[in-house]
């Protein structure tokens, strides 16, 4: 094998487009997760002032005690308590005036403890004249959006958000790209008409292919090197890494390789069954697009989540490896069966097949 | 010339479908030879040497190069074999320098004394892009990677391809050479000047089935030479009835005829006429399949 001359070969023929991605990526990515704050902050569907109530429910015979606490709040008279079935409570159920201390036990006839009940709180405060201030608010039910009733994760946290930003970006930006280098390193050898050449010097066919293979699986590798640290690097200037450690966010990244290496696997697969770049790239990228859209409709509902195998993406648990849980290597090592079988039919077609001129 | 053979090829078919590429074909390269393989556009020449390197599959016979099979044996067979292809592209983006010494890393050799040699000898320049390149001096980068890893058989299709006629001569005493240095060299051609020039055999394919292989020298003979002759007066055939004289046509004052010997003799006996002009020409390679294959020459 003469992997360092083929790459030093491909690096200086199309470095322009190996810089230019490169720079892509780390602007995508860097770029993306700094507008993590806005999201978080429009999909932080906590109730206001939630942190400063605390409430407990308690069954008793004939009714519901909703028994509510509170954060002291200074000069303050009284507490005014308002009762709500909705969030917005515009026009409150029930209101309690002039409590003196900062906690309060509310009855809720049973035959009405299964509905949702919002308390809010709000404080009288006597200083040169009276006025209110918002306490805070506290609901019976957990509050939950509706993407993360789809999907089953909270997007306001920097887990959750990393979690959509690699489920919606990554393998379409990688992968799209990873499969067009691919198939272009051994497409352009043949229409450029320097297949002859190469393939009379003293390498067999085999080696060639798995020359350039292992070309473009150390670029991808290099590229999920630098996004990976371009990722903690922006996570840690949001201020973040103190909820998501920096190992962790790198080898989330690193463990979607054997996702890359078999779409580069299918990408020679391609272009040496139809030695034309367009017909290679077209087949490639409808390839991810498919696997990209089975793995949406997948995550889309509990009934549909029987089609996610029949996906790739699904090999690659970043989201459960963002939260810490240990990498499953099954999924590692089916991903890495699937490429090698993949590079076995391409090396068997390419030695089969006659050169064209 | 020694008697090893270096290219043996044995009973050789390749179809593309149900197109002939080539038909049994047999033919034998001995070491320290030059032989020259010469056809017309779509005869085979290109389908029997790429399938010889491997880059096309035979459909059927054997191809033995220094006693390797062509199929199990490629990459020894390619350590030993430098090429030129017919038709050919490379990196349109980088020097040429750069190009040629990934190649040569390619064959397995390192030192890059012959590409300098090389490039002096055709006036190639090594910096400049390949992409720049017209096509003679890319014709050149062809024929620099083709013989710079010092091999023992060079295969050159159709190596003068765009070269000016000063270069050709270059290129002729380049193959020379390497025919001194004990180098096999198996070359394609359509020109027959040019096989003539350097080669000690032919061998001639038409319709992808060999033809003849022959010493350059007994091609020559046979094959004649057209001699064209405008009388004063007119000429009456049967003067030219005589040995080494064939096909010969009158057409008002001008007779034109094919002479394979005796050319003295004809001179001789044409010279008791009047003659206004005369003109002796070397076929052409479509005029050598038009004439000698017509006259049921060694078929």
């Amino acid at each position: 094998m003469n992997v360092g001359n083929t790459l030093l070969m491909e690096l200086k023929n199309s470095w322009r487009g190996y810089f230019i991605f490169t720079l892509v990526v780390i602007i995508i990515i860097g770029g993306f997760i700094q507008i993590y704050p806005s999201v978080s902050s429009a999909f932080d569907d906590e109730l206001d002032g939630s942190e400063n109530i605390e409430l407990d429910m308690a069954e008793e015979a004939d009714f519901v005690v909703a028994h509510l606490s509170w954060i002291d709040v200074p000069n303050a008279n009284n507490y005014t308590l308002l009762v709500g079935k909705s969030p917005q409570m515009i026009v409150p159920v029930d209101r309690v005036e002039g409590i003196h201390e900062n906690e309060y036990s509310y009855i809720i006839p049973l035959e009405d403890d299964e509905q949702e009940w919002y308390f809010g709180i709000l404080a009288v405060i006597d200083d040169e004249e009276t006025r209110t201030e918002f306490v805070g608010m506290e609901s019976n039910v957990e509050r939950i959006s509706v993407l993360e009733e789809t999907f089953g994760i909270d997007y306001s946290t920097i887990h959750g958000f990393l979690s959509v930003l690699w489920r919606m970006w990554w393998f379409l930006l990688i992968g799209l790209y990873i499969v067009y280098i691919s198939v272009i390193s051994v497409s352009k050898d043949y229409e450029e008409g320097r297949m002859d050449i190469i393939l009379s010097k003293s390498i067999s066919r085999k080696q060639y292919l798995l020359e350039k293979f292992s070309v473009v699986a150390l670029f991808t590798l290099f590229l999920l090197s630098i996004a990976g640290l371009i990722t903690i690097a922006s996570v840690h200037s949001l201020g973040e890494l103190s909820n998501i450690s920096a190992s962790t966010l790198f080898i989330t990244t690193l463990f979607s390789y054997p996702l890359f290496l078999v779409l580069i696997a299918v990408s020679f697969l391609a272009a040496v069954y139809f030695e034309d770049s367009k017909k290679s790239v077209g087949f490639t990228f409808l390839i991810v697009l498919i696997q990209y859209g089975i793995n949406m409709v997948g995550n889309m509902s509990e009934n549909l989540e029987y089609v996610k195998p029949y996906s790739i993406i699904a090999y690659w648990n970043h989201e459960s490896m963002l939260y810490g849980e240990a990498i499953n290597w099954l999924d590692v090592a089916v991903l890495l069966i699937l490429a090698s079988a993949l590079m076995f039919i391409a090396l068997r077609i390419f030695e089969d097949k006659d050169i064209p001129t | 010339m020694g008697k090893n053979i270096v290219i043996d090829i044995k009973d050789l078919t390749k179809m593309y479908g149900d197109v002939v590429g080539i038909k049994n074909l047999d033919l034998k390269v001995y070491d320290g030879e030059i032989m020259g393989f010469l056809g017309p556009n779509g005869s085979g020449k290109t389908t029997t040497i790429r399938t010889c390197l491997g880059l096309l599959k035979k459909t059927g016979g054997d191809v033995n190069i220094f006693g390797m099979d062509s199929h199990e044996d490629s990459v020894n067979i390619r350590k030993r074999t430098g090429y030129l292809p017919g038709d050919f592209g490379l990196y349109n983006d980088l020097k040429v320098m750069t190009i040629l010494r990934y190649l040569l890393s390619q064959s397995g050799v390192s030192g890059e004394s012959s590409i300098k040699r090389l490039s002096e000898l055709l006036e190639l320049d090594l910096k400049r892009r390949y992409g720049d390149l017209s096509k003679g001096n890319r014709q050149k980068v062809g024929i620099v990677q083709a013989f710079m890893a010092d091999q023992d058989l060079i295969i050159l299709d159709e190596p003068t391809s765009g070269l000016d006629p000063l270069m050709q001569q270059k290129f002729y005493g380049l193959l020379r050479e390497e025919k001194e240095k004990g180098k096999t060299i198996f070359m394609s051609s359509h020109i027959l000047a040019e096989v003539e020039e350097v080669c000690d055999r032919a061998a001639i394919i038409r319709g992808g089935e060999l033809q003849v292989v022959e010493d350059i020298h007994s091609l020559k003979e046979k094959m004649g030479k057209k001699l064209v002759i405008d009388f004063e007066n007119g000429v009456e055939q049967d003067i030219f009835d005589m040995e080494g004289v064939e096909d010969v046509k009158i057409d008002g004052r001008t007779a034109t005829m094919i002479v394979t010997s005796n050319l003295d003799e004809v001179i001789k006996k044409v010279s008791q006429q009047n003659i206004i002009n005369m003109s002796l020409e070397t076929f052409s390679l479509d005029q050598l399949f038009l004439t000698y294959y017509s006259r049921g020459g060694n078929r």
